[in-house]
Parts: C-alpha cells; structure tokens; sequence
C-alpha cells in the first residue's frame, strides 16, 4: 500500500526565545516490510539539518534555531510502500524462551527499562493475562495483548510521560504508548522478549478517533486484573496520534518537549523473529501501520525530543495527515489534529546537585 | 632518631622497602638512610611544611556527606614511593598495551563491526546489558580511535611483588594534578633529598595532555585547535583538578552554559563574540553531557552537542560509552581482549576474577567463598564488597543465594594481599597498604605519564586507600635510568 505522510510540527512560542536545538525521529524505516520512496525535511526559519541514524537504526534529523524565533515549523514529507504483513508464527513452546542463546540474543528486551519497570501488581496482571493459555509463546503475546485493553481504557490526555506501569493499572486509563509499555511489561515479565515500536497509522474512513470523554470508564480502583474499562476497552475503533507530553525540565530554561506519534509492539517469538501486534486497536498491525524504529522503550524512539532557551510558554502542534494517493477521495482520511501546551516543571535537582553527582573516577 | 618499622616477618604482604628478612632492599637504600636521620621533631616539622604548602595553594579534595565542611586538605605522606627504572619500563609497555587494546575495543563496540563479539571474545550480551554501554555514542568517530584520550589504571602488587590491574578507569579518571602538586611539596620540605637520585620528571603533563587534545582535534580544525575543560562547576569534588589542568595546559574552563552550538557547530561565548571549539575536555558524565539527547534536566551540558560530536566539528574527550569497558564485568576479559586485537600475552595480569556467568567457574568459586573477594559489578567506593575470610557462614550463604538470583551482577576475585610502605604514622614510619594509579595518555600513540598517584591506606591493616575515606597519598618516584641524569623538578 502506497502512503503519504506529512508531519507538521509547529512550535509557537508566547515570548521569542532563542538556542532551540531538538532531535526528530518521524522518518519511515526501510526494512523488508516497508520501502520509504522519499523523504523530506524542512524547517521555516530554514536551518541546516544534520541526518544520522541511530543505534537502532532509526533515522535522526538534528536540528536547532540559534536566534531569537518566536516560531519553528518543521515539516516531513514521506512516500512508503508497505507490503501486507507474513502469516502468524508457527506455535512455539514455551520452554524455548528459557535458551541461553534466545535469551542472550534478546538481553536488551527482557530487561526492565527507563519506562518499563515492573513489580508484583505488573507480575500478577500478567499472570492472570496468561491463565489458561497453551504451551505456545504467541498464544500467551496474543492473550498479553488482547488483555491489555481490558486493564487500561483509551483515554487522550489521561497520563504524562514520567507514569509508571503500577500507577497505569492504578489509573486505568491511559495513551497508545501506554496501551505498548504495559503490553511490553508484562510479556518480559513472563519472560518474552518485547520492543516498542514507533509509527503512524493510517485510520480508513471507516474506522473513527476517540473524541468523547463519555466513553473512558472511571478508573479501577485497586488495579485488579479485569476490572475498568472491561470488554468495553476494545471498541474505540483505531486511535491515531495522541498525546502531548512534557517532560521534565529544569527550572531555569532550556524547557524539554515531546510529541508523540503511534506506538505499538513487537514479541520476540522462538523460531520466528519479532512478531508485531497493535495493543490499543485490538492486536492486529496491518499494511496501514508504518514503523518509523523501534527500542526499549519509548525513550530510545520519541519523534521530537527538544529543549529551548527562554521562560516562554510553547504552544506545540503536531498533525499528522496520512493518504493513500491511489484511493478514492473519499477515503482520505481527515487530518488527524491535536493540539497540546508544554509545561515547565521544575527539575528536582539543584544545579550544585547535578554538580556534585559528576563521578570523578 | 625517627623510628623506621620494617615489616612484621609474619606479614603476607610485599613490603616495598624491606625483604622477608628485614633487610632494606637496594632501591630504598638512599631514602632509608636519610630518613633515619630525621628525628620524630624533624619530621614533624617538614610535615608541617607539606600541609602549610597545601593549604595556601587551596590544593583540596570534597568529602561528600562530611557536616564538617566538605573540603580538606590533601593529605601526603612524607615518605615517598619508588620504583626502579627497569620496572616502569615492563609497567609502562604494559599499560600502554592494554590501554590501546581497550581503545580498539570501544572502536569496535561503537564506530567498527563488533569483531570481538561476533568472534566471541566478549560476550555481545555482557556489552548491551553494560549500564556504561551508551546507544547513543553510536557511530561518533574519534580521530586516532582515541575514545580514552586520558585513562587512569589502578595497579596493585601481591604477595610475589608482581604488579596486578585492579582496576581501569576510562571515564573521567582524576588525581593527575596531585601527582604533580605532591612533586611540589616534595621538593618544598626535603629540598636536598633529590641529591641521592635521579627522578624522572613530572612536570611535563600539561604539555603532553594538551598536545594529546590538540591531535584528537576534527580534520577541519587547523593548526591551533581551541580546546576548552569542561567542568560541572565549583560544588564537584574534583573542581580544583579541573581549574588546575586548565592553567597548566594554557587553556579555557568552561562551564555548559558558556558553549552554545549553531548549527552543529559547538562555539564559545566570548566578549569578542563566538568562536569555534574543537575539542572539549568534559569532567562531566555522559547522561549529563546534551539534555537534548540524554537527561533532559541537565543544567549542566550544551543542547545539541551530540549532534555537533555527529556531524564530526568537534571531539570530546574521553569520548561517550566508555563505562562499558570499565564495567567490572568486562575486566575480567581484558586480557583475552589483548590478544585478540594485538596478538600480544598481556604484560601485566590482572588480579584474578572469576565470571559468575559462566557455571564452570561459579561452581569453582562457590567451592572456595571463604578464600575470596565478591564484588557487585555496578557499586564502586567499596560498597558492597565480601570479603570471604572475614564473612561469616550466614554472610556467605547470603552472597552466594545472591549471586545464583543475578549472576550479571557479581565477580569474584582472588584476595590481594596490598603491597606495603613506610608511611608517617604517630612519629612512626611504619608499614601501611598502597595501590598505584599511573595515567594513560592517548592522541597519535599512546604513552604513560611518569609514575602516577600512589594512595595509601593510613589506618594500620587497611586495605582501603580511597582519600574519601583517610586516604593518603605519595610523592610517586621514578628512577631515571642509570647514567641518564635529568631534573628532579
């Protein structure tokens, strides 16, 4: 399938500041599933944009506005071509995850990472996931993920960056990127290799956004597996890009910001590979999702990751639009369009802190 | 007459001034003898007179967690340390040996194929579980492969004598400028002491650290690269190593907010208005270097400054990710790492350490706890650590359910019984435990500053010579080669 993706990220400022320097990851990866045919990035003001790629071979543009701007618009202009995804995996015992060489193969995916740290509540969720399952790895990512919905209802705006995995099954409520860290947490706690993808969706005509506040469920009260949102998790139908998220920053500027785009997983399964599935749409990733990388977390893939100098607040717009030039007009899909603020939260370190804690060997 | 202890006969240790018998050996001769007609008062006296020179220098180390004041003097012990031209010679082949193969290694690990891993020298998941292995040093290529422009190595001596690594430090290694502040005093309180040798000198760092820098500068850098310090500011322990490297190079120290980069290029801001860096000699952490790429909360890097280091305008020293090769994890494999990228047997062995990892040798070290060391990998400063002999059965039992829960997170090593020298003690010059930190020097080629920091444990049967926690140091001498004569300065 033939897509179109434009990402326009316009950072407006209330005051001008000035030494903006940020790290975009929102090109489309080439791998054997999906063929970038251009690629494009401007930005007005026009600056030099440095390309690298990454340790997981993302593509990384570098990009910064010395002078005083009041306004940064950075455009990416991608044509990809996705091919349908394979055939399930064959079943695979479970007793091959315990390998040495599986396990050593996939180290950085069975860990706990910056946003995937797991403890009892994580462990019990996950077990009561997989009750009942066959001696087979993917019936247990498949039953992890479906689970997944049945925990955490899909609710915009509803969690932060920082939020840990208890405090989601706490809350009940949450983002994709939410929905991919617990289904990540939950399968390396049962011991499945499990990375966090990185991309964009292209939502068909059919499918419609969650807009309605109606729709989250209150949040479960003590986590317990099964309880919130309930059976009702699953029928929102395909969530596209989301939420805004500010990250903590100093007090003093430069401010740190982050947008997001969609995000999903992948399982790593025995005699097979990495396996992908889409925790916030109910489990299946198809030729409308476009990987831009994956990591161990959210962490090693954010599409923006900025700071700027300056006390002023910054009004953050991304908007992703994706089409398929060779359908019908009427599917193209409506720009999917969120809007969010940048928070300046104070660093809980003093500077004479961060300091002291350099370690002179 | 001061007193001078020689070492119990009894002791397991190697005493660096006196034989088995008692007998002073040829080395110290000299020193013994001058010292053995100091009196306690005298002695006292040029002690006074090393603090005195210290004190009105500001020459200081921090303790952190001390409600006393964080700041001391440096402490030096009057009694200097000496080793004979032949045996620098056989140190310095060998550290210059393992501190090119450790280069190559960081090379292959972030700018090369992974030959070691994919060969099976070093484990790949050793490496990409390493909390030092740093994704995002992916692909910075540093002029010469000197990811460790500046590498401190921590040799101790066993029972035999024979100088064993306990340690590389390949981050942000300090002491260096009390190797040369110590030479200072030295020369201060004993000024005729230096009539019965020939010492190499010390005072030469400064040059050949900057001519280091300057060759590790970008190609497009020019004849006179500006090189600037980079420091975390005045509340770090090692603030005065930083100030003091600054002056003996010549050079700008800096704080994060006084570079800014345009660009991907790093600049300095100046009252004449932004001028270039080239090379940026960093005594901050990797996580805390671009707040951009890394910890966004840093207040003390350069936003965008991992772009810079990527587009190739400017190289920072030590370069990012070297943790991963001094993980305590991978020291164990440093010898084979020798091997393998230079086709050499090690000349200085490490102190032997056993892989919990491996079942082989678990199953080996689990036979013996009581006779070993166990380290967590991840702790440094001493926490932590077992020693089997004083552990009791509960203790040992602990560690061991321990190491079987995370074998990741332990070696084990053979006990080190440290060498000992005569150390000031109470009007006493009596045996204390010392270690040796010489400094690795990598630019073009690599070579090994002179000597090196001795730290020595002053409390009577200590092994711990950390000056955080009343460690001393000494004045690190060594010989010329005989019929050479240079100055002592």
């Amino acid at each position: 399938m033939r897509l179109d993706i434009a990402y326009r990220l316009h950072f407006a400022y209330a005051e001008p500041v000035s030494e903006s320097q940020n790290e975009i990851r929102v090109r489309p990866r080439d791998d054997l599933r999906q063929q970038v045919l251009s690629y494009r990035l401007t930005t007005t003001p026009a600056t030099r944009v440095l390309q690298t790629r990454d340790y997981f071979g993302t593509t990384v543009d570098h990009l910064g506005m010395r002078a005083s701007h009041d306004d940064l618009l950075v455009v990416a202009e991608a044509s990809v071509e996705t091919t349908p995804t394979d055939s399930a995996p064959a079943p695979a015992s479970c007793e091959r995850l315990g390998d040495q060489q599986f396990v050593n193969e996939h180290v950085e995916y069975l860990a706990p990472s910056q946003h995937v740290q797991w403890g009892e509540l994580v462990n019990e969720v996950a077990s009561w996931a997989v009750r009942g399952a066959a001696d087979d790895v993917c019936e247990r990512v498949q039953a992890v993920v479906q689970a997944v919905p049945t925990v955490l209802t899909y609710e915009r705006g509803s969690t932060t960056i920082g939020v840990t995995l208890e405090e989601l099954i706490d809350g009940g409520r949450g983002v994709c990127q939410d929905f991919a860290h617990l289904a990540v947490g939950m399968l390396r706690c049962i011991g499945i290799p499990a990375r966090y993808v990185s991309g964009y969706l292209f939502a068909l005509d059919e499918t419609r956004l969650d807009e309605g506040p109606g729709e989250s469920a209150p949040a479960a009260g003590d986590g317990a597996p099964g309880s919130g949102a309930g059976a009702d998790g699953n029928s929102h139908g395909l969530v596209g890009e989301d939420v805004f998220t500010p990250e903590r920053a100093p007090a003093a500027s430069p401010a740190a910001i982050s947008v997001q785009t969609h995000a999903w997983i992948e399982a790593a399964v025995p005699g097979y590979g990495w396996h992908a599935l889409d925790p916030t749409n109910g489990g299946s990733v198809s030729e409308r999702h476009v990987v831009i990388g994956y990591g161990r977390d959210y962490n090693d893939v954010p599409p923006v990751r900025g700071v700027f100098n300056g006390s002023a607040d910054a009004k953050v717009d991304a908007e992703v639009i994706i089409a398929q030039p060779t359908a019908p007009v009427s599917m193209v899909t409506e720009p999917i369009r969120r809007q969010a603020r940048v928070a300046v939260s104070p660093s809980t370190d003093t500077s004479a802190q961060q300091q002291a804690a350099q370690q002179q060997q | 007459m001061a007193e001078l202890q020689r070492s119990d006969a009894d002791q397991l240790a190697y005493d660096e001034a006196f034989d088995r018998d008692g007998n002073v050996r040829p080395l110290y001769a000299a020193i013994v003898e001058r010292f053995s007609n100091f009196d306690a008062a005298e002695l006292r006296r040029r002690e006074g007179i090393i603090e005195e020179e210290f004190r009105r220098q500001g020459i200081t180390f921090t303790v952190y967690g001390d409600s006393q004041g964080t700041e001391r003097t440096w402490p030096m012990d009057l009694f200097p340390r000496l080793i004979a031209a032949t045996e620098w010679q056989e140190i310095e082949r060998g550290l210059a040996q393992r501190v090119t193969a450790l280069n190559r290694f960081l090379a292959d690990i972030y700018t090369g194929e992974g030959a070691a891993m994919a060969d099976g020298v070093v484990p790949a998941w050793l490496v990409q579980s390493s909390d030092g292995f740093e994704r995002n040093a992916f692909g910075v290529s540093v002029p010469h492969d000197a990811h460790c422009v500046i590498a401190g190595i921590d040799l101790v001596r066993d029972a035999e004598g024979q100088y064993r690594v306990l340690e590389d430090n390949l981050r942000n290694p300090s002491g260096i400028s009390y190797v040369i502040e110590n030479r200072a005093a030295m020369t201060r309180a004993f000024p005729r002491v230096w009539e019965d040798h020939t010492v190499e000198p010390v005072s030469q760092y400064g040059r050949m650290l900057r001519t280091a820098l300057e060759s590790v500068a970008p190609t497009g850098a020019g004849d006179k690269p500006l090189i600037v310090i980079l420091t975390p500011g005045i509340y770090n322990s090692a603030y005065f190593e930083h100030a003091f490297l600054a002056r003996e190079m010549g050079v700008e120290l800096v704080e994060g907010p006084d570079l800014v980069v345009d660009e991907h290029v790093v600049y300095l801001r100046t009252i004449e208005g932004l001028v270039p860096v080239d090379v940026i000699y960093r005594r901050i952490d990797d996580t805390f270097l671009d707040p951009v790429s890394f910890r966004p909360d840093s207040t003390l890097g350069v936003p965008g400054l991992l772009g810079a280091m990527r587009a190739g305008t400017v190289t920072v020293c030590n370069a990012v990710g070297n943790g991963v090769a001094d993980d305590k994890a991978i020291h164990p494999y440093v010898t084979d790492l020798i091997r393998y990228y230079l086709g050499e047997e090690p000349i200085l062995p490490n102190v032997e350490t056993y892989v919990m990892w491996e079942p082989d040798q678990r199953e080996a070290a689990f036979e013996r706890l009581d006779e070993l060391v166990i380290k967590p990998v991840g702790e440094s400063g001493g926490y932590g650590i077992v020693i089997g002999r004083n552990a009791t059965d509960e203790e040992l039992a602990n560690a061991r359910a321990e190491i079987e829960a995370d074998p990741r997170n332990w070696v084990v090593q053979e006990v080190v019984e440290l060498s000992t020298l005569a150390s000031m003690c109470d009007d006493v010059l009596e045996p204390r435990h010392l270690d040796l930190r010489p400094f690795v020097i990598t630019g073009e080629r690599t070579q090994v500053f002179p000597g090196g920091l001795t730290r020595v444990a002053m409390r009577k049967g200590s092994l711990i010579v950390n000056s955080s926690q009343g460690g001393g140091s000494k004045d690190t001498w060594v010989l010329a080669p005989q019929g050479e004569t240079q100055a002592a300065t």
